[in-house]
């Protein structure tokens, strides 16, 4: 039975700055990585708001910012969209939970090399203030958009932002791709190597299947996006020309000839598509972990979802060029990407009907980490459904740069995204930090976050078919623009009343983790290996001991068994799913 | 709920790795997965700029070629030194091996010596970039200085790569010399850097480059006090993959770069 | 976790053990054979394009031997070759999706 001694890499660590500063803890990193989205995610809905406020209200005198111009509105969209896309949705659901939750649910004791992802952390906080300092240089935050289009972003004199603060811009992404780079291959060495006696591939919950293919699509992808910043950096500093054309900017001809803007959009949107599964897979397998355990059923083939997440890896990498056939790209290739966007519906849709199997006929428990799964399908579905228009270029070609798209991809990467996180926090929170979250402010939170986002991102698709442009700040000049600013002022309300309710989760949050109910090691009555240990687990997860998994992850009511659920560490007497 | 049963056997039960292999090697071919995709990202946008571009020049003359060459074969022998050194580490002959990565080491120097005279000896005929200053007394020929001017694509890719790739040897060089010297080996760095830097002159982009070196002394300063080992076997073929890489790296850039722009007497 | 790693260390060194020292040298032979007929290939009057499928087909046998003898590949599992060489040369592949464009530019014309 029970035998202690020391398997773990490194001892428990003494003092301050070892323990919560520059630690090696899998666990501490975890919660270092979810404390800085929560930071970054605050900034980037700030930012949001102002963009809102402006929108409606161009001219409105704001305290201690002043107007808004036209080109801070530029900045303020680059902002927004390079902190959510990175430092949120990239950070929070892999860099936070995957870092906690994934050597426990495979039963190892720390990351494969936990030296490297203290580096990816403290790397990304980096990239995170040298992007945060681009509002604060000469000329301010840059105006190209997060895709970061050439030659905007490759000619210091393009626009107000497009000085220091498109270097310290590129800066901060070449930095988070290192940082990632580390993060991915730590994620996908420690799945390989360190799993628990007994938790074979198939037996992995689902969490760790959607980490695991996220760090290789993190892994093949930022590679790509480094050397393109590269070449960015390059053009916008030593004077080559990867991605700038004879150009004439206010009436002078640049010193650059013979580049490619679609070299730009190629590099980028190569590591730009695999960027939005990596944003979505951790939430597709906290939903498929969350519906399976408050449903009480097995997962509706755990098989399929296995290949389906595959899948979604394999074919993120053939589908770029969907962003692209408004650039002038070949239509030949336009046609092949089309083709394979479409297909991504496949197993989106394997994804979609064996959750919808395994919430039918089921005793459901709507405990709040249940309702934000259920919340994260809903909106999956809805936005997933705009895509198969957008991947048409037919129809891609007048909707590109209007609010549908905006809508579309807020719907299926932003929010759902951020709906799995929001879930993965009601459910894992009692584990971090011992303690229930309060489930009635839970509750609120959920309904006013649901309704007002579908209120915010509904809207942009019927703008979107009026015809109403993206990226413009301002529709009160343009005469036919002007008649759908009542949905606009209607949108940016919902905003303020959403934003007001994500307050509800903050105090939640901090509140809880002082003041929240004591809560048991399993408190959801869940099977996989983080219920087994204390709350919180351990420096090295287990106690000096390594589980021994005789089960698979999701077998709740399984005929014979006395309780509705088998641990994945029961003994093998039980019979097995 | 309490009655959480937990089955705990002897620690260190594990599955068996799906690779077979230990962790550290895993780790170093997934980094190199993902470093193949930065240098093949910078491949694919040298080639995309040759084909969107008509006329592209094609200056380099023989001696050129021959230097390339002649680096090629170095890289290739520092490999050869290189797996030397892991045969000898797996049988335990420590002094061998010493000796293999020093003879690695020298190759690998040997290279980002001769690239750095032919880099000084083009941006000299007139092949340069905007952003390096002009060398004073220079003769610039008229073929190269045409090349910049009208098709300033090839000296960008030119520099842009082979820059990419000298930083990943010189970064491998430092890698081997403190897998094989340890601590012995940071005033060796110390003393490389104040030579390259020294005995470059101020217009030369290598006087500036140096510094490299000077940042690698730091980190490899702060990695040899914190964490001091012993680097056994394991350390050493790590070590090997990552060199073979930059070796494999240049087996692509050598023909794309030297060999596609050969001026043909 | 670290007596598995030195476990699995001595595994693999145990199987290094078994190579000779003479196919290293045949390897390192062939490669500069190869890259000399590179060289001379560079002074042939060629087409480009297919001077440069040759000497890329040249190259990646290069590299097939770098990866496979010297990178040690060869002698790997098979699961870890083709799951790494599968996924790099997948996506190294999927890169030549931009080349029509770079054509485009000279069909068209930009200037």
């Amino acid at each position: 039975m029970a035998t202690t001694a020391h398997v773990h890499a490194h001892a428990a660590p003494q003092g301050f700055i070892r323990k919560y500063i520059f630690s090696l803890d899998h666990k501490v990193i975890g919660l270092q990585y979810y404390f800085l989205a929560l930071t970054a995610v605050f900034v980037g809905m700030f930012l949001s708001l102002l963009m809102r406020i402006h929108l409606i209200w161009p001219t409105a005198q704001l305290p201690l910012i002043g107007e808004i111009k036209p080109e801070t509105y530029l900045s303020l969209l680059t902002m927004h969209g390079t902190i959510m896309v990175f430092f949120v949705l990239t950070t929070a659901p892999q860099g936070g939970f995957g870092n906690y939750f994934l050597p426990i649910q495979i039963g190892a004791p720390d990351m494969a090399f936990p030296v490297l992802n203290m580096l990816s952390f403290w790397t990304t906080f980096v990239a995170f203030l040298v992007l945060i300092a681009a509002f604060f240089v000469a000329g301010g935050a840059p105006l190209h958009g997060w895709t970061g289009y050439a030659p905007l972003s490759a000619l210091s004199n393009s626009g107000p932002g497009e000085q220091l603060g498109a270097d310290l811009w590129i800066t901060s992404i070449a930095l988070f791709c290192v940082a990632s780079l580390m993060g991915a291959l730590n994620f996908i060495t420690t799945t390989l190597d360190l799993r628990a006696k007994g938790m074979t591939l198939m037996r992995l919950p689902l969490t760790v299947w959607a980490w695991f293919i996220t760090a290789i699509l993190g892994l093949l992808a930022f590679g790509v996006l480094l050397s393109a910043g590269i070449l960015l950096l390059l053009d916008r500093n030593l004077g080559t020309s990867f991605y700038v054309p004879l150009v004439v900017v206010n009436g002078q001809l640049m010193g650059h000839k013979g580049g490619s803007p679609l070299l730009w959009q190629h590099l980028f949107w190569f590591f730009g598509h695999p960027e939005v599964y990596i944003a979505i897979l951790p939430g597709m397998g906290v939903a498929s972990q969350l519906l399976s355990t408050f449903s009480r059923k097995p997962i509706f083939g755990y098989r399929a979802m296995v290949y389906a997440i595959v899948a979604i890896g394999l074919l993120g990498f053939m589908v770029w060029g969907h962003h692209m056939f408004m650039s002038g790209m070949s239509p030949y290739s336009a046609f092949a990407f089309s083709l394979m966007t479409m297909s991504i519906g496949v197993p989106s849709a394997i994804k979609t009907f064996n959750w919808l199997g395994t919430l039918w006929g089921a005793k459901i428990r709507l405990h709040s980490p249940m309702l934000f799964a259920i919340g994260f399908v809903s909106l999956f579905v809805s936005g997933g459904l705009s895509g198969p228009f957008l991947a048409q270029p037919v129809l891609d070609i007048p909707l590109h740069d209007t609010y549908f798209v905006v809508g579309h991809f807020h719907l299926i990467m932003g929010v759902a995204a951020i709906f799995g996180i929001f879930g993965a926090t009601y459910y894992w929170f009692p584990k971090m930090f011992g303690r229930m979250m309060d489930e009635n402010l839970a509750r609120i939170h959920f309904v006013i976050t649901l309704v007002g986002t579908y209120a915010i991102f509904m809207p942009m698709h019927y703008l979107g078919m009026a015809g109403q442009t993206r990226r413009y700040s301002q529709f009160t000049e343009v005469a036919y623009q002007t008649k759908l600013l009542p949905l606009q002022t209607f949108m940016s309300y919902a905003a303020f009343i959403t934003i007001g309710a994500q307050l509800i989760f903050l105090f939640n949050l901090f509140w809880s983790m002082w003041k929240g109910a004591k809560a048991s090691d399993n408190p959801w009555e869940a099977t996989t290996l983080e219920w087994t240990t204390a709350t919180p687990p351990p420096h090295d997860n287990f106690g000096g001991l390594t589980p021994v998994v005789n089960h698979g992850p999701y077998e709740y009511n399984v005929p014979g068994v006395s309780k509705d659920y088998v641990m994945q560490t029961d003994p093998a007497s039980a019979p097995a799913h | 709920m309490a009655d959480v049963a937990v089955q705990h056997s002897v620690p260190a039960a594990y599955e068996p790795s799906l690779f077979g292999t230990y962790s550290k090697k895993i780790g170093m071919w997934l980094f190199l997965l993902s470093d193949s995709l930065t240098f093949g990202a910078l491949l694919y946008a040298y080639s995309y700029g040759r084909i969107s571009t008509p006329n592209w020049p094609t200056p380099f003359h023989s001696s050129s070629i021959m230097n390339a060459t002649f680096m090629t074969a170095f890289l290739l022998t520092s490999s050869l030194t290189m797996v030397l050194a892991v045969r000898a580490s797996v049988f335990g002959h420590m002094k061998a091996v010493r000796g293999w990565l020093l003879a690695t080491m020298a190759c690998g120097a040997a290279f980002v010596v001769l690239h750095g005279r032919e880099w000084s000896h083009l941006i000299s005929e007139g092949l340069t970039l905007p952003v390096f200053p002009a060398v004073p007394g220079a003769e610039t020929s008229k073929e190269f200085a045409d090349v910049t001017k009208t098709v300033p694509q090839f000296p960008a890719t030119f520099f842009g790569l082979t820059a990419m790739h000298m930083l990943h040897v010189t970064l491998g060089v430092v890698y081997l010399g403190v897998v094989a010297l340890r601590r012995t080996f940071v005033p060796i760095l110390l003393g490389l850097w104040l030579v390259a830097w020294l005995a470059t002159p101020a217009y030369s982009p290598f006087h500036y480059g140096a510094h490299v070196l000077l940042i690698a002394a730091v980190v490899v300063s702060i990695i040899l006090w914190l964490k001091p080992k012993v680097y056994d076997s394991s350390d050493i073929e790590v070590a090997g993959l990552y060199w073979h890489f930059v070796d494999l790296v240049w087996m692509f850039i050598f023909p794309l770069v030297y060999l596609m722009s050969t001026r043909i007497i | 976790m670290d007596r598995v790693q030195i476990a699995i260390a001595e595994r693999v060194a145990e199987q290094h053990r078994h190579h000779g020292k003479a196919q290293f040298f045949w390897v390192w032979g062939v490669l500069l054979v190869i890259t000399g007929i590179e060289v001379y290939l560079g002074y042939q009057n060629m087409e480009p394009v297919r001077m440069l499928s040759i000497l890329m087909a040249l190259s990646i046998v290069k590299a097939a031997l770098i990866i496979g003898y010297f990178m040690h590949m060869k002698f790997e599992l098979s699961r870890m070759k083709w799951i790494t060489m599968c996924s790099l040369v997948f996506c190294l592949a999927m890169m030549c999706v931009f080349f029509p464009d770079a054509f485009r530019i000279i069909k068209y014309g930009v200037r």
